[in-house]
């Protein structure tokens, strides 16, 4: 009897025991159930690269902290779509191109209101571009806005207003570039968000915005943290997850460092060093998010001066230096290698192109051919940093290996710029910008761009102008990218940089955050309105 | 009986500690391992300090302990330099103040107050955003700017030995006022200012370190043990030792001037002249 | 007295504007300019908007017409707007202000909660071993650079314990005051406790005197009392002096610690050539220091009547 019962007994537990095991196997591979964003909490988020903010004024500032904090106040009419890497639509619903290429006819949205209220209309953005276009401010969002018909004339005064601006009526606005461009690429950033009239002409905007973002500003303490609550009216309903975000103001790493590791800190921007110690972390490796940054990193190289106005000379120096040992040590594999002008993610990017070997033979060889078989020297001005003189520093020994001897002269970024502009300085390092817009990005070799505009190179290659315009004018936007992709291969060639890396940005995320995203065109700016914190997260008790 | 029982640690420890830092810096390219700016592999990059490395590598695989010897050259030199231009500076002027009087006097007692009421490093970070980077604008902002004390000092030691019998018999003697201030005043009163000047030494060596900590003094890749430090702050959580051994080998320098300079004052100046202006 | 006192002001007011004038010079002879400034690591800025910047800003105009602009404003309390922020320089200045005072406060505590007793117990059993390593503490004080402390106090007590923030203001709580606070009052400290042991040192020798003579003798005892006198006003003032030039000396303690402070602001405003800034926080360096100077030669006055008619 006992043992009929028992071994029923033990079928009943070995049924439910494989009822189990069946259940948790199957959960294990069922498909995983995206969470729903839970709504709640307090952001912790850094505003890193300096230890204080320029101005709370969007308009005024270019520099990437202020647009990290001035994501979260305010909205311009397109936003950065990490997803799709690429500009989208957002304080408009559909936007219809005319049959020349070059009007664009915007549906603007009805339920977008600023802080204070009121909603906005095809006049704020009017005013907005017109404000940064004021001959009297140097807004550094001018050069975008320029490329709107009629915009260079107001500035110079010879219009009262830009007449490539048209209201169609409240919330429908017509744009009028001068030449073929995607508008998405000159209007995304916060040095061209939309302000209201009322407030921005206030002098207590500068230190207390208002605008159309995601959250409504609350405090700024000087040198330390800016403090946003949820702003009710946003136009995305949902939106934001969190009820408040609070950036921490610094520039040290170890400061971001030391307050993510302890939690206080929901994501934070890595150093190299960082970076190798949190790869190595078998937990902090988890929320780890690599941005391929659009920025290029080089040397640059004075080429109207000799011997750098020789390409067989520039040509030697790309083969003579090893970067990957220079990536990795250094930059603690906190780059990509370069292999064009154009970065990863760039929509021109060739990724079948080889990048320059490592091979000192090759440079030796070069340099003979151009004369200087007895190598040569040269003074490279360089600012104290690991990415200027630290990296000279490393090259030193291989170039000294072909022949060449670099020697650093360290000086401070105004004597440094000062000297590039008037074509005195041989050689410098440099981090620009090269997107999103591959054909402005290539503009930085275009001979009539000034020294001080951006071709500090001073270099001046008829063919490459052509190049370019023929980039510029194709009015089929595939075409415009397949010859941007044939001038940075030509750019590539003629080496007038050395080409060192593209910035690899890593951003760390704790396990309780969701919605991080990747932004290549700054991984510091992140979109504040998705992001969102699991029931673990700190920032909700 | 006390002053036998300080006189010898404080004299013997500090004397000790400045004569290995001038035999260190005196000899440099024999004691160091490597070559402190051109030996740079970046294979060894961050190495912790054993083997082939004493003190470990820095971030561009530098040996750290050929730098911190090279760096006694700098710092020792600098140090030195600036105490000596400023130790002319402030002595000149004190001992012109304190003889000649008048509107001299007041015009030297004005600048001082100024002087003192700047903080050095102040002064020296906004000469040397003017004289850009590099040792002579270092020399300049620094020997320039710290003179105040020996010439409160020189100027007070004057004040109270004019009265004396070897200046009186100088005067009448017909000798030339300047030969009264040099020949006879001055040595007279060296014994405090040799305290200060001594001491002075130390502080100028930390200037030195804190300009060039800022990124405003000795010009990278010359390894100043400052500037080295600066270096360090990015590395500090992975590689310590980067900070550790520059930093130790200031403090010891500075502690040395120092000790010495107390014991000097115990020796020369019991009194503390050198304390009261 | 009072003459005395406003002898004292006229000076300091002379000093302010002999400061003031020279750093207006020197910074217009300084290379490079904010503009230049501008075009940080990572962006361009188009040469157009270089050039309306420096419009506005003014940069360009003869260097009479700008000093004449900033005295008349500097008459009327208004110390300009900052090139970097646009914001008027008193308000950037407000909150560094407090920042750099707090500090400054926490370290001149530490040291004199420190320094004072160490002192004391020096000069109770002077000679022996612990006066002996009580004074090498003293002097490893005074010798050890700050910003290496500094290092140091970071790496031990936040990276590897961490039990302190590294760096920042943070909510402006106590815990982040400590390292900094620490690591600027430790060269307070020991100059605290050698004068301490000195001023000590000097009564008790007179004491010994006194009582090696016979009673009674009043006029020992008057030199006693102003010798006491002496020595307690010698501490005063180091104390108010140290105090006096913290907000200069915690320049380079600031610019470690990331504490949001006058200090910090002048570095960034110089490597940034934004002038108004830093002549504001220069201003306000000197001002501090001339303040507690002249509260200081002020209390002197009050406790020793002799000095009041130098």
């Amino acid at each position: 009897m006992t043992l009929l019962k028992t071994s029923a007994g033990c079928l009943r537990s070995a049924r439910l025991l494989l009822a189990a095991t069946a259940i948790s196997v199957l959960t294990q591979f069922s498909p995983v159930m995206a969470q729903d964003p839970i709504p709640g909490g307090t952001l912790h988020l850094p505003a890193p690269y300096s230890s204080a903010l320029k101005s709370l004024d969007p308009h005024i500032t270019y520099e990437s902290q202020d647009m990290a904090v001035s994501k979260a106040f305010h909205r311009a009419l397109y936003t950065w779509n990490s997803a799709e890497n690429r500009p989208t639509l957002d304080l408009a619903t559909a936007v219809e191109t005319s049959a020349d290429g070059k009007t664009f006819t915007y549906k603007l949205r009805d339920n977008a209101y600023f802080h204070n209220g009121r909603k906005m209309t095809a006049d704020d953005l009017i005013w907005s571009y017109t404000r940064i276009m004021d001959p009297q401010k140097g807004y550094p969002g001018s050069p975008m806005i320029s490329e709107i018909v009629g915009a260079e004339d107001y500035a110079a005064g010879k219009a009262t207003s830009i007449s490539g601006l048209k209201k169609i009526d409240d919330f429908t606005l017509e744009i009028t570039f001068k030449n073929y461009l995607e508008p998405g690429t000159l209007l995304f950033e916060a040095v061209t968000a939309i302000l209201p009239k009322e407030e921005a002409d206030k002098p207590e905007f500068l230190s207390h915005p208002v605008g159309l973002g995601p959250f409504r500003f609350v405090e700024h303490v000087e040198g330390s943290r800016v403090v946003g609550e949820k702003f009710d009216k946003y136009y995305k309903p949902g939106q934001p997850y969190a009820d408040r975000v609070e950036f921490t103001i610094t520039d040290e790493y170890s400061t971001l460092d030391v307050a993510f590791r302890a939690g206080e800190l929901d994501a934070t921007v890595l150093s190299g060093g960082a970076y190798a110690a949190y790869k190595a972390d078998p937990d902090l490796s988890k929320g780890l998010i690599e941005v391929p940054e659009l920025f290029t990193r080089h040397m640059g190289m004075n080429v109207q001066k000799a011997p750098f106005d020789d390409v067989r000379v520039r040509q030697a120096i790309n083969y003579a230096v090893d970067r990957d040992i220079i990536i990795r040590k250094l930059l603690k594999d906190k780059a990509f290698k370069a292999t064009g002008w154009l970065p990863m993610t760039s929509v021109a990017f060739d990724k079948d192109r080889a990048p320059y070997a490592y091979d000192p033979e090759k440079a030796k060889q070069l340099l003979k051919e151009a004369g200087y078989g007895n190598g040569f020297e040269f003074e490279a001005m360089v600012t104290d940093g690991e990415s200027t003189l630290g990296v000279l520093q490393a090259m030193t020994p291989f170039l000294a290996a072909v022949g060449i001897t670099a020697k650093p002269k360290v000086v401070e970024s105004g004597v440094l710029l000062d000297a590039i502009n008037a074509g005195e300085a041989m050689a410098w390092f440099r981090s620009n910008g090269t997107g999103p817009d591959p054909v402005g990005a290539l503009r930085c070799f275009d001979s009539r761009v000034s020294r001080s505009a951006c071709n500090r190179s001073g270099y001046a290659d008829p063919k490459f102008d052509a190049m370019i315009d023929a980039a510029s004018s194709d009015p089929d936007p595939k075409r415009r990218i397949e010859l941007a992709k044939e001038a940075d291969g030509y750019i590539f060639e003629q080496a007038p940089v050395w080409f060192h890396n593209y910035n690899k940005a890593v951003v760390a995320t704790q396990p309780w955050v969701h919605g991080v995203d990747s932004n290549v065109t700054e991984a510091a700016i992140l979109e504040v309105d998705q992001i969102w914190l699991d029931e673990n997260a700190p920032g909700r008790q | 009986m006390k002053l036998l029982q300080l006189l010898r640690p404080n004299l013997f420890v500090g004397g000790l500690i400045l004569v290995i830092m001038v035999f260190v810096a005196l000899f440099a390219p024999l004691i160091a391992t490597h070559d402190p700016v051109l030996d740079a592999n970046l294979i060894y990059a961050e190495e912790p300090p054993g083997g082939a490395f004493l003190m470990g590598t820095d971030e561009q695989g530098r040996d750290i302990f050929s730098r911190v010897i090279y760096g006694a050259r700098i710092s020792l030199t600098i140090g030195l330099v600036v105490q000596l231009m400023n130790t002319c500076i402030g002595v000149t002027l004190g001992l012109s103040a304190g003889y000649f009087g008048g509107w001299w006097d007041e015009f030297v007692q004005g600048l001082t107050n100024l002087m003192l009421s700047i903080p050095t490093v102040v002064f020296a970070l906004a000469l040397m955003a003017v004289l850009g980077p590099g040792v002579t604008s270092l020399l300049i902002a620094l020997g320039m700017t710290d003179w105040a004390y020996s010439c409160r000092i020189s100027r007070a030691q004057v004040l109270s030995q004019k009265s004396r019998s070897y200046v009186q018999a100088a005067q009448t003697m017909g000798y030339g006022r300047f030969h009264i201030m040099f020949r006879e005043l001055l040595p007279n009163i060296a014994g405090p200012l040799v305290v200060i000047a001594t001491m002075g030494i130390g502080s100028a060596i930390m200037a030195e370190a804190s300009l060039s900590f800022l990124g405003l003094g000795v010009v990278p890749p010359a390894p100043s043990w400052g500037s080295m430090l600066s270096h360090a702050r990015e590395q500090l959580m992975v590689s310590p030792w980067i900070a550790i051994f520059p930093g130790a080998a200031l403090f010891l320098t500075v502690l040395g001037f120092n000790l010495l300079g107390d014991g000097l004052r115990d020796l020369i100046d019991p009194q503390g002249k050198a304390r009261r202006a | 007295m009072l003459m005395v006192i406003a002898r004292r002001l006229m000076q300091a007011l002379l000093t302010v504007a002999v400061v003031v004038t020279l750093v207006f010079l020197l910074f217009s002879v300084i290379p490079g300019s904010f503009v230049t400034s501008l075009v940080g690591e990572k962006r361009d800025i188009d040469p157009r908007v270089m050039a309306r910047i420096e419009e506005q800003l003014h940069l360009n105009d003869p260097l009479p017409e700008r000093f004449g602009r900033y005295v008349a404003d500097l008459a009327r309390g208004d110390l300009g707007s900052s090139f970097s922020t646009r914001r008027p320089v008193i308000d950037m200045l407000e909150s560094r202000i407090v920042a750099s005072f707090r500090l400054a406060c926490a370290a001149i505590l530490f040291a004199v909660a420190i320094g004072l007793p160490l002192g004391f117990i020096a000069a109770a059993r002077p000679g022996s071993w612990i006066d002996m390593a009580a004074m090498m503490g003293a002097v490893s004080g005074l010798s050890v650079p700050g910003f290496w402390f500094g290092l140091l106090a970071m790496y031990f007590f936040s990276l590897q314990l961490g039990w302190l923030p590294t760096f920042g203001y943070g909510q402006g709580g106590l815990r982040h005051l400590v390292l900094p606070a620490l690591t600027l009052g430790i060269g307070p400290m020991a100059l605290l406790a050698r004068t301490t042991r000195a001023a000590v040192l000097e009564v008790r020798g007179a004491d010994f005197i006194r009582t090696a003579r016979s009673k009674g003798m009043s006029e020992t005892r008057i030199v006693t009392r102003h010798l006491a006198r002496n020595a307690f006003v010698l501490v005063l003032t180091t104390i108010g002096l140290q105090f006096g030039s913290m907000l200069g000396g915690s320049v380079v303690i600031e610019s470690l610690f990331a504490w949001p402070g006058v200090g910090s602001l002048l570095i960034q405003s110089v490597s940034l050539r934004d002038i108004p800034a830093v002549q504001g926080c220069i201003l306000v360096i000197v001002l501090f220091f001339l303040l507690i100077n002249t509260l200081v030669d002020i209390a002197y006055m009050l406790i020793d009547p002799r000095i009041r008619y130098r």
